[in-house]
């Protein structure tokens, strides 16, 4: 089963349009959500928990309508917002007690444990919280109801190298469960590059591409080149071209390209902003 | 929703502890000193208008943003509020009139009448407030729901006016009789249910961005 299915999602909202966004989330993996502010990260995740109205479209949770089984569905889904909005004046053990009588699954046991692995104080207001103390309670948190779907929005943003490499080992940790999922939205693409099974690139309200991360990597190279040489390829070859004085760096499809050109390895951050800038081109 | 009380109490604590320094005053000039009523009106209308000052936090620190990821619905986070609102005044508003009683009592001029009619005009006036402001609140957001603040303080200033006015002896033996009390607190009481139910449908269709 799947742990989510979105069909023909959209919405519309000021100047902003979310187009018709089908993905699908397979039970078990790590799906990473990519795009510049404003592509509709935010909107998905908010949508996926009905905290927003949409205007056409399906979203089932384990095959659970997300609207008619909200409540019951939320109660095994841990959430990060990019802003944590937990009280200035509550201190992270207030902030258990409260969620305590929110989760039914909720250990008292498994948080205390949260909380001693990213190094946060119980008794200290959170007002007193560094951004990447405030991210990081908000993870404790959302891991401490036995979450069987875990929803990031920037949860890596404002961390130090150090602990995001914790709070990824704890995603990891997460996802050993095959019946665990994560769908995981950050500017830090190469965070996503480490834990995704999945890649979804959102551009302006639209998805150019939902694949598996091996998938793209294996399927797509950077090719360095003339303009001249770049003709002679196939034109479906092609993804996306950087024009310098110096030549042509293009995105292309590996399988497309005559053997004897050298193709070097493409990482996901520059098949993002190649296709995205493709795609502003047309 | 045990959870969402929990948070307004914590908050509650922190915030409002100069609130109830002034509760503590109020009650002591009550009871020991002059007959002015301003000193037990202003904590019943102030305590009245609690949730106001916790969702005002709320949106401060984002939770009203934060609280629509955990597993309660928009009828359960306004309830929450005005449960809050209702606790927290009902304890102030026992105390009041506790206090009021014991002055009467130590002076020697008890009235039941009296007492019942302070009793029934401080309910009412503890009751406005919310039942005004808290739809707007929820529909419109804390700032703008300052517009109705403004058009509630305008009101409390025509009903202190008003009030100056009327001897309250006078008033008793005259136009003031069980049935309008009894109307008084049925009125106030429908229409802060009114409210509840009003302030429900709005969060349900307010969209937080």
């Amino acid at each position: 089963m799947n742990a989510l299915e979105i069909s023909n999602l959209s919405k519309t909202y000021g100047g902003f349009h979310l187009d018709n966004l089908n993905l699908t989330l397979p039970n078990g993996c790590i799906m990473g959500l990519i795009g510049e502010n404003g592509a509709g990260k935010s909107t998905t995740i908010k949508l996926i928990l009905d905290m927003i109205d949409r205007d056409g479209g399906d979203i089932t949770i384990w095959g659970k309508d997300n609207r008619e089984n909200i409540l019951s569905l939320k109660q095994d889904i841990g959430v990060v917002l990019d802003e944590v909005g937990i009280p200035e004046c509550l201190n992270a053990k207030q902030v258990g007690k409260i969620m305590k009588n929110t989760f039914e699954n909720w250990s008292d046991l498994a948080y205390m444990d949260n909380l001693r692995k990213l190094s946060l104080p119980a008794d200290k207001p959170f007002k007193e919280f560094s951004r990447g103390m405030r991210m990081k309670l908000g993870i404790a948190v959302a891991l401490s109801h036995d979450p069987k779907l875990l929803l990031l929005d920037e949860a890596t943003s404002g961390l130090d190298p150090v602990v995001r490499d914790e709070v990824i080992d704890m995603l990891n940790e997460f996802t050993r469960d095959e019946s665990h999922s994560v769908l995981i939205s950050s500017h830090i693409i190469s965070d996503l590059e480490k834990i995704c099974d999945y890649i979804a690139f959102l551009h302006k309200g639209k998805l150019l591409m939902c694949e598996e991360k091996d998938v793209l990597i294996e399927h797509y190279g950077l090719l360095q080149c003339s303009e001249t040489q770049l003709a002679q390829l196939d034109p479906e070859a092609v993804k996306g071209k950087k024009i310098s004085p110096y030549g042509v760096n293009a995105l292309v499809r590996r399988d497309k390209v005559p053997s004897g050109w050298n193709v070097s390895p493409v990482n996901i951050e520059e098949l993002f902003i190649f296709i995205a800038k493709e795609t502003d081109n047309i | 929703m045990k959870g969402l009380l929990l948070k307004d109490f914590y908050m509650a604590a922190k915030y409002c502890r100069s609130f109830l320094a002034i509760v503590i005053v109020f009650i002591a000039v009550t009871f020991f000193g002059d007959n002015n009523i301003f000193f037990i009106i202003y904590p019943t209308m102030v305590a009245g208008l609690l949730p106001m000052t916790l969702i005002s936090y709320d949106e401060r620190d984002k939770w009203d943003q934060y609280s629509g990821v955990l597993p309660y619905s928009k009828a359960q986070l306004v309830s929450a509020k005005y449960i809050t609102g209702l606790l927290f005044g009902a304890c102030v508003y026992l105390i009041l009139i506790v206090v009021y009683a014991a002055r009467m009592a130590n002076r020697g001029t008890f009235i039941l009448d009296e007492l019942i009619f302070i009793g029934v005009a401080l309910f009412v006036l503890g009751i406005v407030g919310p039942t005004l402001m808290l739809p707007f609140v929820f529909k419109y957001g804390v700032a703008k729901g300052r517009i109705a603040f403004y058009v509630l303080v305008g009101l409390f200033a025509a009903i202190g006016t008003a009030w100056m006015r009327i001897d309250v002896y006078r008033a008793l033996s005259l136009w003031i009789n069980e049935r309008v009390l009894i109307a008084a607190v049925g009125a106030a009481v429908l229409l802060y249910l009114l409210s509840w139910r009003l302030s429900i449908l709005f969060y349900k269709k307010r969209e937080l961005n």
